[in-house]
């Protein structure tokens, strides 16, 4: 009985993670961040993830900043961010997010304001999309490791 | 000028600083592959993100990673006597770019593998890399699938 609970939540974690494999919001890359957390490390997934939502927030606000620029024209500066931001992504398998930047950073070559405000929509939902599902994913985790490390009394 | 995201130090064991090698602190109890030398590599990249796992990957794959955020401290660490089987280095780094700092660690003498990487593949930063000396240019993310056979060539020719 005291290995359902844990059981069944990583049957929940693992249908979440197929979920996201499927709708093309996570790539294998996930896989190899899960594969660096071990004994010395048993929080790494969630500290790296953490770190790149702390990142990813900085950036948007960065650009958001700049496009909101009365005056802007420094597409130079939203390269470097986007730049940034596309590496960070790839890095932990977000591969939407990724993907996002992408584009955006084309209509920010072609100096396409309007282009770049509507993939910055875009990205702003994808992340927050992306920062929703992982933090259930960590939940369920956090859940699972305390199901797993329940005791009851011993019996005579 | 350096982004304020590029920096930022909190309790992880990669702080970021630029200006400084990290080790990689831990050394992983059961690598994913050993190899008949011991092979260390350097990475130089300005993303955090990127950094913790560039570094992360090639340690779990059995290799000594000294991690630095631009191309300066690199070619500091280098001036200084260290010497790397493997150095990877982002394309767009700050103040030294990844192409100079490349083209600075040849003029060296430095004869190690060096892959150049950035987010994405553009033909145009890649000729401009290579030109710059390194061995290969590839798109983030840094797998075991693009380094590993880098690893294998040096440590069979080592």
């Amino acid at each position: 009985m005291l290995g359902l609970g844990a059981d069944r939540l990583r049957a929940d974690m693992n249908r979440l993670l197929a979920l996201l494999f499927h709708q093309g919001v996570l790539d294998e890359q996930f896989l190899q961040l899960q594969q660096l957390q071990d004994e010395t490390s048993p929080n790494f997934v969630c500290e790296v993830v953490n770190i790149y939502f702390h990142e990813s927030e900085k950036l948007l606000r960065n650009l958001r900043g700049l496009l909101m620029e009365r005056d802007f024209s420094d597409y130079k500066k939203m390269g470097i961010h986007l730049n940034q931001f596309m590496g960070s992504s790839s890095s932990i398998g977000a591969k939407r997010v990724r993907n996002v930047c992408v584009a955006f950073r084309a209509a920010s070559e072609q100096n396409n304001r309007a282009g770049c405000l509507r993939a910055l929509e875009l990205l702003e939902n994808e992340y927050c999309y992306l920062k929703n599902k992982l933090h259930e994913l960590f939940q369920i985790e956090q859940q699972r490791v305390l199901a797993a490390g329940a005791r009851y009394p011993m019996q005579n | 000028m350096a982004s304020d995201t590029d920096y930022d130090s909190d309790g992880m064991r990669d702080n970021g600083n630029g200006g400084s090698s990290e080790g990689n602190g831990r050394r992983r109890r059961h690598p994913m592959m050993t190899w008949r030398n011991n092979l260390r590599a350097l990475v130089v990249d300005n993303g955090r993100i990127c950094r913790i796992m560039e570094s992360g990957l090639l340690d779990a794959y059995g290799v000594e990673v000294e991690a630095v955020g631009t191309g300066e401290a690199a070619v500091e660490l280098i001036a200084s006597g260290e010497t790397f089987d493997l150095i990877v280095i982002e394309m767009f780094l700050p103040f030294m770019s990844g192409p100079e700092t490349a083209r600075t660690i040849r003029e060296m003498g430095i004869t190690s593998k060096i892959l150049g990487i950035a987010p994405m593949y553009w033909e145009k930063d890649a000729q401009e890399f290579l030109a710059a000396g390194i061995d290969e240019f590839l798109e983030k993310p840094f797998t075991p699938e693009l380094f590993v056979p880098f690893l294998r060539e040096i440590d069979n020719q080592k």
